[in-house]
């Protein structure tokens, strides 16, 4: 435990000085992304590794989220950072309300396919309605807000350093929130659940009343990853929405392996960090991105995580 | 005696099959009540209907005078109907500790807590512990549920259908793999339950069942064809016939 909470500052620390020691803005910005893409494969763990529901519409959730902000930020305030954020996770959640209603009614291979058939609706909307989402041109010109504390404004969104920081400070937030959650008694709920679910209702589980929570759970967090996304880019397009994306999340928690929480922060880093090295090569990344992923899968199928795990084993094992 | 359920011409179709057809069954408040009949009589699929694991297509099931028919299995539980399965059911990925707390905690309260710890739920962890000694699994207590014995595995089903405070408690075949050893011990085990709770049990060791249950239901093929207590079953003609027409 108390190794945790260290190697878990040690890890904020080095990021919290680094856009001070790098200067390249290239870097932080492209730490910035590794973070939101983290927040949001980690709030797909909460669905995969700790509910046990395969969801291929995840990014969605992201996009809804940055919508929901860009939109919020374009017509109504373009300077209440906070206000706005909030807006962001709330409409997020509203929204997967009914989706998720429906998605916990079933289990299993039908919950997976009915993901993709929810997330081809939430793209088409995205990519169609010209008038509210800018169609496949995207929001654009999103404002850049302050980030100000009781009045008190410490930075711009705009600048490449601020963003990082408070994206720092609210992933960090919302995984110690979700940690919080999966180690309650209510995560040991989702655990049951996942462990087998028709047992989980002859305990005396409400599972779908369950599912749904943590289904709303993971979608917030997701809202919040794509409010994040939006200052950080100042602009979303509705490929983002796609399912190819959705995949591509999907990679992330499987590459840092499942049920960790952490993994998936790892996983998002590797898989950007392929994203941007092999795209620098060539146009066919994806061709490469999923070799690696087909390898992973096959050879170290509990990601990253696994391998930390074992490590940890072998140590205690020494002493 | 008192009665804690009943099921009024009870149904359940499967395409052409009547798998339970016109079934009216009475369990008595601490009573031990054995459904025996031969394979594919329809046992496991009554207590299917009646513990919320599949609709009724008709008829009406009464706990205590309510009708409960086809409602939800975990507001069954809350009412202190549980069951255990013929194929064991438990959490696999799971400690047998967390497989016993977990069953309390969903019986107790306290699942929507989520800004506090597991171990917060003191007195579902001390009932789990307790749970644990009474069925002589404390030493495994902490290995995964997959890792354990057949033999403790069925125990450990035993033991999340205790957690869930039942006063009804229907145990489909639990010695089913089972040692003679520790057929020996379960028997003895639900013997001393029925004391306390109203038991049922579907069971194939006869001596198993002709030696501890107070009254036996024979189903073939979806029907009652006989009840009674152990002694009136054993010389039954009918009974006989069932068993050995199928043989």
């Amino acid at each position: 435990m108390v190794g945790k909470i260290l190697a878990l500052g040690i890890v904020v620390l080095c990021l919290a000085v680094f856009p001070f020691v790098v200067e390249n803005r290239f870097y932080v910005s492209l730490i910035n992304q590794m973070l939101i893409y983290g927040l949001l494969a980690m709030s797909l763990d909460v669905l995969l590794g700790y509910t046990g529901l395969l969801s291929f519409m995840h990014n969605a959730y992201l996009g809804t989220g940055a919508y929901m902000v860009g939109l919020f930020l374009l017509h109504v305030a373009p300077s209440s950072l906070w206000i706005t954020l909030l807006v962001g996770v709330m409409g997020t959640i509203i929204l997967a309300l009914p989706v998720g209603w429906v998605q916990v009614r079933t289990g299993g291979l039908a919950f997976a396919l009915l993901t993709l058939a929810f997330g081809m609706m939430f793209f088409t909307v995205a990519w169609k309605w010209y008038t509210v989402t800018g169609g496949d041109d995207g929001l654009m010109g999103v404002p850049h807000p302050d980030i100000s504390l009781f009045g008190w404004v410490l930075g711009s969104t705009g600048d490449p350093v601020a963003i990082y920081l408070l994206t720092l400070v609210v992933v960090l937030l919302c995984f110690l929130l979700t940690w919080r959650i999966v180690n309650s008694p209510f995560g040991a709920i989702l655990e049951a659940i996942r462990e087998n679910e028709d047992r989980a209702s002859f305990v005396g589980i409400n599972v779908r009343r369950f599912k749904l929570m943590g289904w709303l759970l993971a979608c917030g967090l997701a809202g919040v990853s794509g409010g994040l996304f939006i200052l950080w880019r100042g602009y979303i397009g509705p490929t983002t929405m796609s399912a190819f994306a959705g995949a591509g999340v999907l990679m992330m928690v499987l590459l840092g392996g499942m049920g960790s929480l952490w993994g998936p922060f790892v996983g998002a880093g590797i898989f950007i960090l392929m994203q941007d090295y092999i795209s620098t090569m060539t146009e066919h990344w994806e061709l490469f991105v999923g070799m690696v992923v087909i390898l992973l899968v096959l050879f170290m199928p509990r990601g990253f995580a696994g391998i930390g795990d074992r490590l940890a084993r072998l140590g205690r094992e020494r002493q | 005696m008192t009665i804690i359920l009943e099921t009024e011409r009870l149904y359940r179709r499967f395409g052409g099959v009547l798998a339970t057809n016109d079934v009216n069954i009475r369990f008595g408040e601490k009573r031990l009540k054995s459904i025996i009949g031969p394979n594919g009589a329809g046992k496991t699929t009554l207590v299917n209907v009646i513990t919320g694991r599949l609709p009724a297509s008709s008829g009406r099931i009464l706990f205590r005078d309510k009708d409960i028919t086809n409602r939800p299995a975990h507001s069954l539980i809350r009412l202190g109907i549980c069951r255990t399965f013929q194929i064991t059911s438990v959490f696999l990925g799971l400690t047998a500790f967390e497989n016993i707390r977990i069953s309390r905690q969903s019986r107790k309260g306290g699942s929507l807590r989520i800004f506090s710890s597991r171990d917060s739920l003191m007195q579902v962890s001390e009932d789990a512990w307790k749970i644990l000694e009474d069925l002589e699994l404390v030493d495994q207590a902490s290995t995964l549920a997959r890792n354990l014995a057949h033999g403790d595995q069925r125990l450990l089903e035993v033991g999340m259908a205790l957690a869930g405070e039942p006063e009804l408690l229907f145990l489909d075949e639990p010695t089913a793999g089972m040692s003679p050893a520790e057929t020996e011990h379960i028997a003895q085990m639900i013997k001393k339950l029925s004391e306390e709770i109203s038991v049922v049990l579907i069971e194939h060791d006869m001596d198993v069942v002709m030696s501890i249950s107070d009254e036996i239901t024979v189903l073939h093929q979806g029907r009652i064809i006989a009840e009674g207590p152990p002694a009136a079953i054993r010389g039954d003609e009918k009974v006989k016939e069932a068993y050995l027409g199928h043989e």
